[in-house]
Formats: C-alpha cells, sequence, structure tokens
C-alpha cells in the first residue's frame, strides 16, 4: 500500500518535471509558438495561391465544358483546347501524386536556388497542390449555378467574362465556401508534412524538443492537441458559416 | 429596305444535329420601331428558338437578322454591343440572387454605360416606382413573389433604355393570380411606343395588345395578321386546332 502511495507520487512528481524540462526550461515552448506561427503562415499563403491558381483552372475547365462544341474552328478553339489540355494535365498529376513528393520535388530539384527560404517553397508547393483540389471545388459551383444566370448576363450585354465575373463566379464562391473552408481545414493538418525540407513548423518544433530532451511523450502530445484544437475551432467556424449561408437563401 | 425595319429577320433557319432536327426552318418577319409582335404556337413550334436568336442567345445555322440596318449574324459584329439595346424577360426571370433589386438594376449600366452611381440608381428608382416597388429597392430576389420577380426583371432590363423588348414566355411561371400584374406593366409599356417582341400562351394579351401575330408551326410561319385576322374567321386548318386548344 505504502509502495503505490509512493508510486502515484513518483509519477506525478515525474510527470512535473517532464513538463518543465520539455516546456518550460529553455523557454522551450516557444519553439512550438515559432511552429505554430509557420504552419499558419504557409496554411494561408497555400489557402490564397491555392484559391486563386484553384479559380483560373476551374474557369479553363468549365469554360471548355460548356463551349467547345458550340464554338467555331479556328485561333479561340485551338487556344482553348490547348489551356483545357494545361489543366487536366495538372489535375491529373497533383492529385494522382503523393504531397510529400511534392513537396521534395519542389525543395530539392524545381526551387533548390531559393531553398533557404522554406516557408515560401512550402507556400508554393501547398498552393499548387491545394490548386488542383479548390479547382474540382469551384468548378462544381460554377457547373451548379442555373444556365439562365448566364443567359440573363449575356442578355444585357455583358461578354463571356464579365458574366462569368459579375454573376456567375460570385455566386459558384458563395455556394462552395463551406467546402472551400474544409479544404483550409485539411491543408492546416497536411502542413506538417514540412518537416520533411526542415522547415520550423508545429510538428517540427515538436521534433526539436524532442531531440532535445529525449522524451517524445509530452512534446508529441502537445503537438497533437494544439492542432486538434485548431481544427475543432475552424470546424465549429464553418459549421457557422454553413448555418448562416443557409439562412440568408430564404 | 430592310434598313426602315428595326429588326428585319430573313430566311433564318436553325437546325439541330446536322438538320435531322429544324426548330427554324427558313422564317423571315421584319419589326418596326414602336410595334407590339405576339408570338404564339404549340410547344416545339419554335417560337422561342426564333425570338432567342433575336439576340443570338441562339445561333442560327443560316440567314441574316439585320438590328437598326446591322447585320448582327456576320462575324466582325460584336453582338454584345447590340445586345445593350435589345432587353430580354425569362420565363424565370433569372434575376441574380447575390445582388440586391437596386444593384440588379444598375449593374449593367454602370459596368457597360459607364454610368455613375446617382445616375443609374436615379434611373432605377423611377423605374421601381413605376412598377410601384420603390420600397423593395434594398430587398433581395428571393423576398419577392413571383410576379414581383417578373416585374423586377422587366425594369431591370429596361434600365439599359433599350430600343426593343424581348419577352419569353413572361407569365407561365407565374401562379395565376399574379399574371395580371405581368401584363399590366407589358400593357404600360406598349401605350408608351415600346417595341416589344413576346411569346406568349395569353391569347387575351395578344388580342388586346398585339399589333401584329405571329402563329408558327413546325419552325414555320403558318399565318401573321392583326388580332381580328388572326382570332376573328380564319380559313387555316392548324391555326383554328391551335386556337379550339387553348381560347
Amino acid at each position: 500500500m505504502y509502495l503505490y502511495q509512493l508510486s502515484i507520487e513518483d509519477w506525478w512528481k515525474d510527470l512535473k518535471d517532464t513538463f518543465v524540462l520539455n516546456f518550460i526550461a529553455d523557454d522551450r515552448y516557444m519553439l512550438l509558438v515559432k511552429g505554430l506561427g509557420n504552419t499558419f503562415l504557409v496554411t494561408l499563403g497555400a489557402t490564397f495561391l491555392g484559391i486563386i491558381l484553384g479559380v483560373l483552372v476551374a474557369l479553363v475547365r468549365s469554360t471548355y465544358d460548356k463551349n467547345i462544341s458550340d464554338m467555331r474552328p479556328g485561333f479561340g478553339k485551338g487556344f482553348l483546347i490547348v489551356l483545357n489540355k494545361i489543366a487536366s494535365a495538372y489535375l491529373t498529376v497533383i492529385r494522382g501524386t503523393p504531397m510529400l513528393v511534392q513537396l521534395m520535388i519542389a525543395y530539392f530539384v524545381i526551387f533548390v536556388s531559393i531553398a533557404q527560404h522554406k516557408t515560401i517553397v512550402a507556400i508554393i508547393a501547398f498552393g499548387i497542390n491545394s490548386g488542383a483540389y479548390v479547382a474540382e471545388i469551384i468548378r462544381s459551383g460554377i457547373m451548379s449555378i442555373d444556365p439562365g444566370q448566364f443567359e440573363a448576363g449575356r442578355s444585357l450585354g455583358f461578354n463571356y467574362a464579365q458574366t462569368m465575373l459579375y454573376i456567375i463566379i460570385p455566386q459558384a464562391l458563395k455556394n462552395v465556401l463551406p467546402a472551400l473552408a474544409n479544404e483550409f481545414i485539411v491543408l492546416i493538418k497536411e502542413t506538417s508534412v514540412s518537416c520533411y525540407i526542415g522547415l520550423h513548423d508545429l510538428t517540427k518544433g515538436g521534433e526539436i524538443i524532442r531531440s532535445r530532451t529525449y522524451t517524445a511523450f509530452m512534446p508529441l502530445l502537445a503537438v497533437a492537441i494544439i492542432y486538434l484544437v485548431i481544427v475543432m475551432f475552424f470546424t465549429k467556424l464553418v459549421g457557422i458559416l454553413e448555418r448562416r449561408l443557409r439562412n440568408s437563401e430564404r | 429596305m430592310s434598313a426602315d425595319h428595326l429588326i428585319s429577320v430573313k430566311d433564318l433557319k436553325k437546325y439541330y444535329n446536322g438538320g435531322a432536327i429544324k426548330a427554324l426552318d427558313g422564317v423571315s418577319i421584319d419589326i418596326d420601331k414602336g410595334e407590339v409582335v405576339v408570338i404564339i404556337g404549340p410547344s416545339g413550334s419554335g417560337k422561342s428558338t426564333l425570338l432567342r436568336s433575336l439576340n443570338l442567345l441562339e445561333i442560327p445555322t443560316s440567314g441574316t437578322i439585320t438590328f437598326e440596318g446591322t447585320d448582327i449574324t456576320s462575324k466582325g459584329n460584336d453582338i454584345n454591343k447590340f445586345r445593350q439595346k435589345m432587353g430580354m424577360v425569362f420565363q424565370h426571370f433569372n434575376l441574380f440572387p447575390h445582388l440586391t433589386i437596386l444593384n440588379n438594376m444598375t449593374l449593367a449600366p454602370r459596368k457597360l454605360k459607364h454610368e455613375s452611381h446617382e445616375e443609374s440608381e436615379k434611373f432605377a428608382r423611377e423605374l421601381l416606382n413605376k412598377v410601384a416597388l420603390g420600397d423593395r429597392a434594398d430587398a433581395y430576389p428571393s423576398q419577392l413573389s413571383g410576379g414581383q420577380k417578373q416585374r423586377i426583371a422587366i425594369v431591370r432590363a429596361l434600365a439599359m433604355r433599350p430600343d426593343v423588348l424581348l419577352f419569353d414566355e413572361p407569365t407561365s411561371a407565374l401562379d395565376p393570380e399574379m399574371v395580371g400584374e405581368v401584363l399590366d406593366v407589358m400593357k404600360d409599356l406598349a401605350r408608351e411606343g415600346m417595341t416589344m417582341v413576346v411569346v406568349t400562351h395569353e391569347m387575351g394579351f395578344a388580342r388586346e395588345v398585339g399589333d401584329r401575330i405571329i402563329f408558327m408551326d413546325e419552325g414555320r410561319i403558318v399565318v401573321e395578321g392583326t388580332p381580328a385576322e388572326i382570332f376573328g374567321q380564319t380559313d387555316n386548318e392548324r391555326l383554328k386546332t391551335f386556337l379550339a386548344k387553348v381560347l
């Protein structure tokens, strides 16, 4: 009985010591804070880049799908066919290979010249990756808009691009906003692989602590909890967003 | 001379599936300024296709459409410029749900005719008052009834100050009690001298407001005449059968 109580006390003391060792000593928690900052930086940058790329690719793909059969042969049609081929190849390659492989190719092969700017390389790699998924989300949004909207725009005298810009895209984006927000949440977790290129993100912050203190449990658990809290927070936010969007339709 | 007519359509054909389906099979009409032309006919007769061809929402297979002296079907012409002068009202309204009523009306004048905010808004409010919807300027389309939506669709087209208005079955998607308010707006417009081409099943409207009725069947114009000629004694069998069904 005595032994047992002692061991609980020991265990508690041990826990406290490990905690202090991993987070308090040498201000090691700052490694996590810095990592979290970079995780957000990469996620936000990649989301921004991904949406721009995604909208462009979605425009090419949906323009092709809607119009190619009605177009007269000529430069415009040829140009659209080429653009669509490029867009399709991009989607196939990006969605058909692992993110980690893409990241390493970006870091060790393509952007060797700017390899010291790991954050920028990661933003570009994750942005290009995310763009492929965002493109398909936005394309489904564009395709879901009633063709009558398009005709109404054209009948007022707007050209194709203006109709897309003022009438179709705003409605499409609003419809797919929850799906885009989910893509953002997925991206937060996905950026954890960027510690493979040595970027000091949240996961890497935990890894650095582990390598210095030779304890794995505390730093990795802390990293997991931080990811979980962030994801739960944004999931809640998306839920609220979805409800408000649904109400504004009425 | 075709230049005397506002719109002049010559031998218009629209084929689908390489000629297997002839939606329009050689249609010619002239429409003059201030005229109200009503197109009637059974479903599938090509009347909507003809109307939608006038502003090239449907690209005709062959034939020409001359609008204010210019052949708009020839390749070099910018159709967007002509569409600004040809307002269109759709069966399903097609208001922009993400914009307020006011912005629905001012978007095109501001972006395409570079009118200022004040200018376009002033005119939009005038038009809204005309259709008794002045108090709904800041509402969204989803907050309006069908009849109100269609009246907004009409004034949205009018906000571009078009030379002609095209109506594609404007009352077909409305509840019966709302048909009257839309037809009243159209009657007012006709009285003010607006040129209108109307595809409709409302025979009462056709008889009362139409200057000229065009009866179409199987992609052709079968009979053309004044309301008195069409609804009076006609010896055309197809028109007789059609009228017997709808009257």
